[in-house]
């Protein structure tokens, strides 16, 4: 790391924090924001209280005494609801990981350069056309990724009507677009070690991809699409309160009838369920870049 | 003498191998697999004929702008018509959403900073990197002060397990209908996000200047403060910026819960069933998105090339 002098009293370190506080403050004035607004209002200090009462006793069965008959028991509905909210993400992630990966190979530099070794734009003799592709590419691949996965369900929603289908597509197009952005960096960035091997035994250039910059890249992308199956969780689980079956219907459902005890059912669920995958996928994580 | 086929076979059977790495495939392969066949399944129901007219009714009716379904396309019309959307609904959305994800992300970025430090293994021993840390003189403090970063790690964890979106719908009935809901769900999920991600890079600092200035006198705070934060610090700045392009794709959609950011004009214009405007104000959504997207580009290529 070299340090330069920039004319910056104290440092650039101190320069770049001193820009972000200030930025800060012109977002603190233009929001028009104020301390005292964050005491709660009146009747928010009672519900916090309710509600944080609730956390040291989740509810195990239906919190008020009046259940509608028919009403399945309320740990049943618990794990249902977590259910569709698993089937809702992994099919979202089944739909979006062969989308992205075709997307993310085009998308690299490493398939379109005609020298697939050298990974950076700069160096990689390509044609004009394939950077041409590559741009236009990239350009689809923000696309998809910048309008966020509730939005799309909005608009799909006001399409389609609900069903699966619409929670799934609305999850598996940005996340495709992710995975797609992604990967190409994660294969331009990998060591270029055996693709330099390949080359030089004189294999043919789609061999070097294949065999020599993906298997390089590969753990780190495994590793990214677990985080992406706990993120398309979260995404599932807030599906719910657009009225997708997954844990926010039911958790909306139990904040607004006040049983608070069950909401906190519904948050330690969903805490346990990305817990487990975090320990999993680190446990994973472990024997495959060991 | 072995043969070749022998050697090959010898060196297959003797590769490295883990069944728990095996089942977990095949376990993610089945769920996808019947994933899968589930949407299938789901996109046959949806190709009726009911709903085929409501999509048709959709692209061909209700997302056309208003002012030109009837008098048919004119470049004029349309102008205006983005023009009026944008002065009265889009611009104050698309603003307030910029402002409240970056007062989220400096909150975050700030609170990350104690969490990457406390729950680094690194510092968290009675006598950091030096050599009397070896198995056999694990004590009492040892123990406490791993346990203590391994619950801030956790702590790290259970922030940013739940959406941003579910916190904001909690904290709104808290705080009541302000920009604060917004602001405190952003900026504690990022805050966990980013607490992890400082911790790992704690972790794989250079030891050896951290290292030098111990064992020249500096305690576990300065070695903290004044040589694992500013080492750490132009990697700290690259994950901020990379967080800051989700915080404002997030911010765009709290709005739907009722704050004053694009999503609750893109609900509005939902409920009242105009869906012209409500594509409008989802491509505005959008645009600000890519245009976060490249502040932080810039950001981050500029830091990667300055460090």
């Amino acid at each position: 790391m070299r340090e330069r002098w920039t004319g910056v009293p104290g440092g650039r370190r101190t320069g770049v924090l001193a820009a972000l506080a200030l930025v800060g403050i012109v977002a603190w004035v233009q929001l028009g924001l104020a301390p005292s607004s964050l005491v709660p209002r009146p009747g928010g200090v009672q519900i916090a209280r309710n509600f944080f009462a609730g956390a040291l006793s989740p509810a195990l069965d239906y919190q008020a005494g009046d259940v509608p008959a028919g009403a399945p028991p309320f740990l049943l509905r618990l794990l249902s609801a977590l259910w569709s909210t698993i089937l809702y993400a992994a099919a979202a992630v089944a739909l979006a990981l062969p989308a992205g990966l075709l997307l993310g190979f085009l998308a690299s530099s490493s398939w379109w350069a005609v020298d697939p070794v050298c990974g950076s734009r700069r160096r990689a003799r390509r044609s004009a056309l394939a950077g041409t592709a590559q741009a236009l590419l990239r350009v689809f691949i923000a696309a998809l990724r910048s309008v966020h996965e509730l939005l799309w369900a909005v608009v799909f929603l006001a399409a389609m009507g609900l069903s699966p289908v619409t929670g799934v597509l609305a999850l598996a197009i940005p996340y495709s677009g992710t995975f797609a952005k992604v990967f190409s960096e994660m294969l331009d960035e990998a060591p270029t070690d055996s693709a330099r091997a390949l080359r030089g035994v004189g294999a043919a250039p789609a061999t070097i991809f294949l065999w020599g910059n993906l298997p390089r890249a590969l753990p780190d992308m495994a590793a990214y699409v677990f985080y992406r199956f706990e993120c398309a969780i979260r995404a599932s689980a807030v599906l719910g309160f657009f009225g997708f079956p997954t844990i926010g219907y039911f958790l909306r459902a139990s904040f607004e009838d006040t049983q608070y005890r069950e909401v906190w059912s519904y948050l330690y669920a969903l805490l346990a369920l990305v817990l487990l995958l975090e320990v999993w996928s680190s446990a994973l994580r472990r024997r495959f870049v060991a | 003498m072995t043969s070749r086929k022998d050697e090959i076979a010898r060196l297959h059977s003797a590769r490295p191998r883990s069944y728990f790495m095996r089942t977990s495939l095949v376990a993610f392969a089945l769920l996808g697999a019947g994933a899968w066949l589930w949407t299938v399944v789901g996109a046959v129901d949806l190709l009726g004929a009911h709903r085929l007219a409501n999509v048709s009714r959709f692209l061909v009716h209700d997302a056309a702008p208003y002012p030109l379904r009837e008098s048919g396309f004119s470049w004029q019309a349309l102008r205006a018509w983005i023009a009026m959307m944008w002065e009265t609904q889009a611009a104050e959305g698309a603003a307030a959403t910029l402002w409240i994800s970056v007062i989220a992300i400096l909150i975050a970025g700030s609170a990350a900073l104690p969490l990457a430090l406390a729950g680094a293994r690194v510092l968290a021993v009675p006598d950091p990197f030096l050599a009397s840390n070896a198995g056999d003189q694990r004590g009492l403090e040892w123990t406490l002060r791993r346990t203590f970063a391994l619950l801030v790690r956790q702590l790290s964890v259970a922030m940013r397990a739940i959406p941003e979106y579910v916190l904001a719908f909690l904290l709104l009935a808290i705080l009541g209908s302000n920009a604060w809901a917004a602001i405190l769900a952003l900026a504690l999920h990022n805050a966990g996000i980013l607490g992890r991600l400082g911790t790992e890079t704690v972790e794989n600092l250079d030891a050896r200047p951290l290292r030098a200035l111990r064992l020249a006198g500096a305690d576990r705070g300065a070695l903290a403060l004044w040589v694992a934060l500013p080492l750490a610090f132009p990697r700290f700045l690259l994950y901020f910026f990379y967080r800051f392009e989700t915080c404002v794709r997030e911010a765009t959609v709290l709005g739907i819960l009722g704050i004053a950011s694009l999503g609750a004009s893109v609900q509005e214009a939902r409920a009242r069933q105009r869906y012209d405007e409500m594509l409008f104000l989802i491509l505005v959504g959008g645009a600000i998105v890519l245009l976060a997207d490249l502040v932080s580009q810039l950001a981050r290529t500029w830091i990667r090339r300055e460090t």
